[in-house]
């Protein structure tokens, strides 16, 4: 069979495009950013126990600030227990950074809605302050090297099926 | 109330432009789907929130305000202001753009500089600043598609009411044209008297 070497290219080009468009999906609200570093997270968690972001590379690691007086961080919080629990064994570390808040306030509302999760608190609101999130609710994915490679606008449903594929897929990007 | 939306047309993009006309709306207040004024179409919703001194001392107090920070508050009326970008393309949100008047004069908002001004004469604690901070609408925001943001813009408490024209850049280089929203007459609204 004779095939045509200028059809031979053109399926080529057409399959690179595909596998390219495919490796650029990104879930609804998750934008691709520049790969900047980190800014620095230190912070005690709500037990007191020290955290450095710093001395964590080498996995992703999603970082999610919030504030239980924010409406969307309030809806969006049972959403991220659930992805924390699907994706428990993914190798992915989950940060969520309380921003100027009090334990008190952070105990009482994570007790209720997300009583497994342990939030990082950043009392007074610099270390926020020093990543400029858009708003609150902000998620940001850092990569193993310690770079932001992704940044969610807003809250979003993290235990749908688009979303938690797009995380597994994390370490094949 | 009234509000109405028009579409400013530039000589870049006449095309989309003339698509907007076709999508211009007036904004009804009859069945209202959000708590306050609003405009929505297919390219932005803008709603607006204005709320009773008490509402928002009862917010930030809650939050652990002292006394002095609760009283500036008292004296000064807040809107919340929510922008979401229902367009496909980059949606500007700048403050510079939304235009305040009072009985046909500009009317200036209480910016970050003057609530620096006045919780550094307060002494007001960090986290309070950073809550406070938060809770007010962004200088400036790039909004992507389906991306919303919010927060209170502040004008003295002895505002009556208000007229706002928003206005937002549409694309990435703001070429795209540009939406402008007018809402007339927004009351600043005051405390039940006491039964």
């Amino acid at each position: 069979m004779k095939i045509n070497t200028r059809t031979v290219c053109m399926c080529l080009l057409l399959a690179g495009l595909t596998f390219n468009g495919l490796a650029a999906a990104l879930p609804p609200g998750v934008m691709q950013v520049d790969g900047v570093p980190a800014p620095a997270l230190k912070l005690a968690n709500l037990d007191g126990e020290d955290y450095d972001l710093a001395n964590n590379r080498g996995h992703w690691i999603f970082v999610h600030f919030w504030a239980s007086w924010c409406g969307p961080c309030r809806r969006e919080m049972p959403s991220i227990q659930k992805m924390t629990d699907i994706l428990a064994d993914s190798g992915i570390e989950f940060l969520l950074v309380n921003t100027s808040e009090t334990d008190d306030e952070v105990f009482t509302f994570l007790g209720i809605v997300a009583p497994d999760l342990m939030p990082l608190m950043d009392l007074d609101g610099q270390a926020t302050e020093l990543w400029q999130p858009r708003g609150l609710p902000a998620s940001y994915l850092v990569d193993p090297a310690g770079r932001i490679q992704y940044q969610a606008l807003g809250g979003r449903e993290w235990e749908k099926p688009v979303y938690l594929d797009f995380l597994r897929g994390l370490r094949s990007r | 109330m009234r509000f109405r939306i028009q579409y400013l047309m530039t000589s870049q993009c006449l095309a989309v432009a003339v698509l907007a006309l076709l999508l211009c709306t007036r904004a009804s207040a009859i069945d209202a789907p959000y708590p306050g004024p609003f405009i929505e179409n297919d390219q932005l919703l803008i709603v607006l929130m204005p709320h009773t001194p008490e509402q928002m001392a009862a917010f930030y107090e809650a939050r652990g305000f002292p006394r002095d920070a609760i009283d500036l508050i008292r004296q000064t009326c807040f809107v919340t202001v929510h922008v979401e970008n229902k367009s496909r393309s980059t949606l500007w949100l700048e403050q510079k753009n939304l235009l305040t008047t009072s009985n046909g004069k500009p009317l200036a908002r209480l910016g970050k500089k003057y609530w620096d001004g006045q919780w550094n004469k307060i002494n007001l604690r960090m986290a309070s600043r950073s809550t406070f901070g938060w809770t007010q609408l962004p200088l400036v925001r790039d909004l992507q598609p389906d991306e919303p943001a919010g927060g209170n813009i502040a004008f003295p408490g002895t505002t009556e009411s208000f007229d706002l024209e928003a206005r937002f850049y549409l694309g990435q280089d703001k070429r795209g044209g540009m939406l402008v929203t007018r809402f007339e007459n927004i009351q600043c609204p005051k405390d039940e008297p006491a039964p």
